[in-house]
């Protein structure tokens, strides 16, 4: 099935120059170009991954990333030229999966729509546990005995990638390898700033993690089942 | 200077030519010259007590010598009148003998030494010239005083007829000392025994006391006039040297960069003229300066500003040159050549918007070190293996040179790699195919990279000039490799981030070397390199090390055959 993207850029040329590479690869887009409009256009589309530029009239990307993360776990990723401002943390603190600094190649455009429409493979029935989770592979769940906690599908990956090796510690780079797709380096933020959304979520005291336990100096592990 | 030299001439401390005053005195030597209000009081106080002293002086000698006249001219009066009396009393005696002459002697000694006032004697000697039978007792009120007559007077009171006079010292009557007299001397003739001297002694013990307490108010009165002078010398340096010193250290604070901190301005004497002159001063300094740093701001804002706002349609641009580019085996010859036109351009501008926003982020100061433990080693390593390619099109040749020991230190990954990636890319453009040396070394307190091209080399206001933005060393010379002329100036910025430096040295034809030193920890100082910017044999004697006495910035390298060839910075 061809995976849905919803653009939403001010920019009328860009937005149409995202439209045909994306075309191109085999995807169907769909362009939205005032903030304030691309609430409701993501609703009557349902797309599987939005992107989104974080400078728009209308409504700034930082809230609409925000409504849409409050209603759905679809793949954000952001558009921003700077890339080096508080922009970017806010945009992942409103939920955003990911980002691409402009300019980008139409070659880095794709992997990164990709990377966040590939799904993990799921064989048969495997559960994993961490800390005191059970996560339920190919169902997509992660449960505290009976009670479901609703993650996103990047943080639902984060979970899986270090409750699958519970023996390893991660280091940034190697979380963004395995769970973003990045094969070079990259933006360490993406990933303290997802931990903490996904702490958030799983912790029962977030000040005092068991789930996802930080490592000095090297990274994340998995919280021993209990 | 060497230790033999230091040693003989002996510690010196304090300014040129104090230097052979003892301690105590070249410390009072810097106090006098270090305070104006010490030299101010000082003097004033000399000159008081001078002055003082001086009136003080004349004022009671004037009044002794006054005081003194008085009575001596009261005393020639009364001694004249005494003796005249004393002559008329003898001359109304009838004396038959010598007794009866005794008997009135005795009696008009003793008269006149009852009636008159401060007269503590009355004695009445034999001349020399008399006739009288020695036998006579001459009488006298006190014969202990006899002794104080000096036998000068006595000459001049037999020499000359009328009335002489002296000064002479009385035994006090209450204490070892003596108070100050005066001995009349004028000549009487008794009956029979023919002429006599009569001495009148009188006491100025009156006129010494009132000499006395006069000196003493004199004393009072000049200590505290000086007291008063010092109290008024001392108010009158606060007065115009508070302000001074408020100016000072105003001017001080200004210059610290606390722009808004002004005088405080009272009254409207010249003191507050120099005050307000003082503030409009510092106003407009306040004024010029947020102006200049306004517009600082306002241009580095802008530089980010068109940076960004040229990303956007820069990525469509991009993005369609990509599409077009990948589809250009389809076009004729001039599509697909202007199309490769395009892409490389259009890569090349992004690279130029990129180091001009990441220029603009130096200058607005918001550039952000994100600093790992890492061995530089490792990053050279990397750098090396990723511009293999560039390498091997060049036909360069890199020998890198690691050494064993840890080479770790607190860095930027990103921005070291794009220092030594700098550094090499501009190797193998000025290289000329030549073999590149790249060294890393290290010590207890930084790590060193050096990249040592032997191509074309450089001259000294080159190198002076290679770190300066969008600078070539010849404007003829194209860019082979491309670059934007920012890559050595942002290194140059990312190596000071980091607390260290970038330098180059070079020779027209002998190649250039560059040298990258960077602390191991934050606040370590780097006062020597772990490595040499020119390498050993292409040195001169002695060897070109000499940071160690320069902390604050990187040494010259001194070439003795072109002493204006070889720079570093």
């Amino acid at each position: 099935m061809e995976a849905r993207v919803l653009v939403v850029d001010d920019d009328a040329a860009l937005a149409e120059m995202i439209g045909i590479v994306l075309h191109s690869e085999g995807f169907v887009t769909e362009t939205v170009g005032d903030g304030a409009a691309a609430l409701e256009t993501f609703r009557s589309t349902n797309p599987d991954l939005v992107l989104l530029d974080l400078m728009l009239p209308g409504m700034d990307g930082i809230e609409i990333c925000r409504r849409i993360r409050e209603e759905s776990g679809v793949p954000i990723v952001m558009l921003t030229a700077k890339s080096d401002t508080a922009d970017v943390v806010q945009g992942l603190e409103a939920g955003a999966d990911d980002y691409i600094p402009k300019p980008f190649k139409p070659k880095e455009l794709v992997a990164r729509v990709r990377a966040r429409l590939r799904r993990q493979d799921s064989n048969g029935s495997e559960h994993l546990q961490i800390g005191d989770l059970v996560i339920d592979v190919p169902g997509h769940r992660v449960l505290r005995g009976d009670e479901a906690i609703s993650l996103t599908p990047l943080e639902f990956d984060l979970l899986v990638a270090l409750a699958r090796k519970p023996w390893q510690v991660f280091s940034r780079e190697v979380l963004l390898e395995q769970v973003w797709g990045y094969r070079h380096q990259a933006d360490t933020r993406l990933v303290n700033v997802h931990v903490q959304r996904l702490r958030a979520k799983v912790e029962k005291d977030p000040e005092h993690p068991q789930v996802v336990v930080t490592v000095r100096g090297v990274g994340y592990r998995a919280g021993t089942p209990s | 200077m060497d230790e033999a030299t230091a040693t003989s001439t002996g510690p010196q401390t304090g300014q040129p030519g104090t230097a052979r005053l003892p301690r105590p005195l070249r410390a009072l030597f810097r106090v006098w010259r270090s305070s104006l209000r010490v030299r101010v009081m000082t003097t004033t106080v000399v000159v008081g007590v001078l002055g003082v002293g001086l009136l003080g002086a004349l004022l009671s000698g004037q009044v002794r010598d006054g005081l003194f006249e008085d009575r001596r001219d009261q005393v020639l009066t009364d001694a004249a009148a005494r003796t005249e009396e004393a002559q008329e009393r003898f001359d109304s005696q009838i004396a038959a003998n010598v007794q009866d002459v005794q008997d009135v002697a005795n009696d008009v000694v003793r008269s006149l030494q009852e009636d008159a006032v401060g007269n503590v004697g009355v004695l009445i000697m034999r001349s020399p010239a008399s006739q009288a039978p020695s036998d006579l007792l001459l009488p006298a009120t006190d014969r202990a005083l006899a002794e104080r007559i000096e036998p000068e007077l006595r000459e001049q009171v037999r020499a000359e007829s009328f009335q002489q006079w002296q000064s002479v010292a009385l035994p006090s009557t209450t204490a070892d000392t003596t108070v100050p007299g005066i001995a009349v001397g004028s000549t009487v003739t008794l009956p029979i025994v023919g002429e006599h001297e009569i001495y009148f002694i009188y006491s100025l013990a009156t006129e010494a006391q009132t000499l006395d307490v006069l000196q003493q108010v004199l004393v009072i009165g000049a200590v505290g006039l000086v007291v008063m002078l010092v109290v008024m010398a001392w108010y009158l340096a606060r007065q115009v040297l508070d302000p001074v010193q408020s100016a000072a250290r105003t001017a001080s604070r200004l210059a610290e960069g606390q722009l808004t901190e002004r005088m405080q301005v009272r009254g409207h004497d010249e003191l507050a003229v120099l005050g307000s002159a003082f503030n409009d001063m510092a106003h407009s300094l306040q004024d010029q300066i947020e102006r200049l740093a306004e517009l600082s701001r306002m241009q580095q804002r802008f530089v980010s500003d068109v940076s960004h706002e040229l990303r956007t349609p820069l990525t469509t641009i991009r993005m369609a040159a990509e599409v077009l580019h990948a589809e250009r085996e389809e076009f004729d010859a001039a599509h697909r050549r202007s199309v490769e036109l395009l892409k490389t351009q259009v890569d090349r501008f992004e690279e130029l918007l990129a180091d001009l926003l990441e220029i603009s982020r130096f200058d607005a100061g918001s550039a952000m070190l994100e600093v790992e433990d890492i061995d530089i080693r490792d990053v050279v390593q990397d750098v090396v293996s990723a511009i293999e390619p560039v390498v091997q099109d060049s036909q360069s040749h890199l020998r890198v040179d690691l050494p064993q020991r840890d080479c770790r230190a607190s860095l930027d990954r990103r921005r070291v790699e794009r220092i030594v990636r700098n550094l090499l890319v501009n190797a193998i453009e000025h290289g000329e195919g030549q073999p590149i040396d790249v060294r890393v070394g290290a010590d207890d307190v930084a790590v060193s990279v050096v990249v040592r091209d032997r191509g074309i080399g450089m001259t000294a206001p080159q190198a002076e000039r290679l770190f300066d933005r969008f600078w070539r060393a010849d404007p003829s010379r194209t860019r082979t490799l491309g670059g934007t002329g920012l890559g050595l100036a942002i290194s140059l910025e990312d190596a000071r981030l980091h607390g260290g430096t970038l330098e180059a040295w070079g020779t027209p034809g002998g190649g250039a070397s560059f040298r990258l030193t960077i602390p191991r920890r934050a606040g370590l100082t780097v006062t020597d390199h772990p490595l040499p910017l020119v390498p050993a044999r292409d040195a001169p004697e002695p060897a070109p090390q000499h940071t160690a006495q320069d902390p604050a910035g990187p040494a010259t390298v001194p070439d003795l055959e072109e002493p204006d060839v070889e720079v570093t910075r």
